[in-house]
């Protein structure tokens, strides 16, 4: 019997009945839905934090002053980290090609005429750019004769630009920064949004002595920035980096580092951990909605064969063979169950930019969600319509025509 | 075209109770034969028709169809044989519910395995017993002689050599009966072969012959010429 007749004999089979149809699909409905947010949210997520990762740069190794905290500037406290920390890191450790020390001051009050806005401002060296393998888009960046004369040339970012600027261009033109006249030199290229959320197109960058003397008046540091060779070695240059700088300031266990070394495999580990964890533990949800959804299948058509015992025996009787009656009843499990997992695909679909929109979360539709319909829908079907089918196909059809 | 040697049907009910319902039924039937089989009810004439057309086997004896001995058929020979060579009209009509007219007599040209155009074939078999006009009819809107004549139409639509219908105007008002027997007579005249049970005696007078049981065993067998 071709398959185009067994599709057509299930597909009217379920017209005949279609709240029993209806209900039989629910649970797939319900469990491919379920999966499909998930999926997309998922993969949503990571691709954010993928890319946020991507912008802190895959070669990158940071050192940052302070142990417990896990981000920010240093405070008072925490002021340990030197530019001769940094001079002893890129004398004694291979494997760097850049190293750029810097300063970090949040929340720092940036005026322009009659417009205002607050902005971390960060101290940097020329190598500040090959290390973050951030630019000036225009004008210039900050350079050695900079650092060296303390001059009051500054950088700015892209949100600083807009809010300050808005089209007007901004190089040459004088910014109050924290009380001190600045002349914009460069603008700085757009680069989005750090692991952390923050944006990071909303900087001032000044020079560092400038920074350090001028402004702040201090002797210690924010933050090292390394550039490593080989991204492989990543791990490698962080351990010796956190050995030489407890060398330096003389920790021993069980004290604690007053620094901490960051590098994106650290943080792309942690980020994959948790919401390798979360998604196991929904999609564990979404199989057992699943399994549920399959067991009630199986149970209703296990009625439908009972109550349409007298169909089967009439089919029989004018030649439907014992494989024919089970393709049948197979044939209208799976097309439930495919048709449900399509239905579930598209109200996940549904239910995941309702999501995106309303909680501001990022989403990703993509061609997973399908083939897991696909998949899980044939299992479910299979599994479900299997045992009804046999049982269909083994009845007596002497005693099936009775009804 | 039918051998029936020795044939016997006993059911088991329930514990060890045995009920012998055929008790050695012997008989032939020749192709184009029109043949009545006449027994009070529950003497075993379904039995009988069930067995004959394949649906069941029998307890003891040999069934040669054709030629062929029908125990040594598996179950899906067994069902290409029901498709093929027999075309079944039943008391009850057992037509598919929910199901159109046209639909209904598709039913055996589905589980052919011939290539065949399904919906012309179905159209013209219900034209054939005049109901034509009614294909995209359900059951539940047709007489009891509509849906006989339908059941039959479905009987025919894959051209078997054999009928076999059970007490088939067992439900119909007179009027309609004569309708179907008088289809079973133009059929007959065409060269098939039809095996009717009845226990109305004015419906088997109709046949060209006229088989009486009793107690599971065949009583009388008396041909009747036209
Ligand atoms: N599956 C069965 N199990 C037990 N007894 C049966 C079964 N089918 C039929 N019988 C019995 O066999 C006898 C003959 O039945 P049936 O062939 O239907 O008679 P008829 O068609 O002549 O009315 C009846 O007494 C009936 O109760
Ligand atoms: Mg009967």
């Amino acid at each position: 019997m071709s398959s185009g007749k067994v599709i057509n004999i299930a597909l009217k089979g379920l017209s005949k009945n279609r709240l029993r149809t209806f209900l039989m699909m629910l649970g797939v409905i319900i469990g491919i839905a379920t999966l499909t947010v998930i999926v997309s949210m998922a993969k949503g997520a990571q691709h954010k934090v993928m890319k946020s990762i991507a912008n802190f740069g895959p070669n990158a190794v940071m050192v940052s002053a302070g142990g417990g905290k896990m981000f920010g500037p240093p405070d008072e406290k925490t002021a340990t980290l030197t530019i001769e920390d940094a001079n002893a890191i890129k004398e004694s450790i291979k494997g760097i090609r850049h190293i750029s020390p810097f300063t970090v001051n949040l929340e720092q009050n940036i005026i322009y005429g009659n417009m205002n806005t607050t902005s971390p401002v960060v101290g940097v060296t020329p190598e500040f750019a090959d290390a973050w393998q951030w630019y000036a888009e225009q004008g210039d960046f900050i350079s050695d004769e900079d650092n060296s004369g303390m001059s009051r040339n500054c950088m700015i970012g892209k949100t600083i630009v807009k809010e300050l600027f808005g089209d007007q261009n901004p190089i040459g033109e004088s910014i109050r920064v924290n009380n001190t006249n600045f002349k914009v030199v460069g603008v700085l290229s757009a680069r989005g949004s750090s692991p952390h959320g923050m944006d990071m197109d909303r900087r001032v960058m000044v020079p560092l002595t400038t920074a350090m003397k001028r402004l702040y008046n201090v002797t210690y540091i924010g933050m090292i920035r390394l550039y490593a060779e080989d991204p492989a070695k990543l791990g490698d240059i962080s351990n010796s980096v956190a050995a030489l700088l407890r060398e330096r300031h003389h920790i021993t266990p069980p004290q604690e580092d007053d620094f901490r070394v960051t590098s994106t495999e650290a943080m792309a580990k942690t980020v994959k951990g948790v919401s390798k964890t979360l998604t196991t533990f929904l999609m564990l949800l979404s199989l057992i909605s699943l399994g549920v959804g399959g067991i009630v299948i199986a149970n209703i058509m296990f009625i439908s064969v009972n109550e349409r015992k007298k169909e089967i025996g009439i089919r029989r009787a004018f030649g439907a063979r014992a494989k024919d009656i089970m393709n049948q009843f197979l044939c209208e499990a799976l097309i439930v169950t495919l048709l449900g997992g399509i239905a579930g695909t598209l109200l996940g679909i549904g239910i995941t930019k309702g999501i995106a929109v309303l909680k501001k979360m990022p989403a990703m539709i993509s061609w997973e969600p399908f083939v897991l319909a696909v998949l899980f829908s044939t299992i479910v079907g299979i599994a479900a319509g299997l045992q009804p089918a046999k049982r269909a196909a083994a009845m007596d059809p002497v005693q099936a025509i009775k009804g | 075209m039918i051998e029936l040697r020795e044939i016997t049907k006993t059911y088991k009910k329930d514990g060890n109770l045995e009920v012998k319902v055929l008790e050695g039924i012997n008989l032939e039937i020749k192709s184009g034969e029109f043949v009545a089989i006449m027994a009070p009810s529950g003497m075993g004439k379904s039995t009988l028709m069930n067995i004959v057309g394949c649906l069941d086997k029998p307890s003891s004896g040999a069934y040669f169809l054709d030629g062929v001995e029908v125990d040594t058929m598996n179950d899906d020979d067994l069902s290409r044989t029901r498709n093929k060579k027999i075309g079944f009209v039943f008391q009850s009509f057992n037509l598919l519910q929910k199901t159109t007219a046209l639909e209904n007599v598709e039913l055996p040209l589905i589980y052919s395995p011939e290539d065949i155009d399904i919906k012309a074939r179905a159209k013209a078999s219900l034209e054939a017993v005049g109901l034509g006009d009614r294909t995209t009819h359900v059951p539940s809107e047709l007489s009891g002689g509509q849906q006989q004549r339908v059941a039959i139409a479905r009987a025919l639509v894959n051209n078997p050599a054999l009928i076999l219908a059970d007490e088939p105007t067992g439900n119909l008002d007179s009027a309609s009966s004569d309708e179907v027997m008088n289809i079973f007579n133009k059929l007959n005249q065409d060269g098939r072969t039809i095996v009717l049970v009845t226990h109305e005696s004015d419906v088997a007078e109709k046949a060209g012959r006229i088989i009486r049981m009793k107690d599971g065993r065949i009583v009388s067998d008396e041909r009747r010429a036209k």
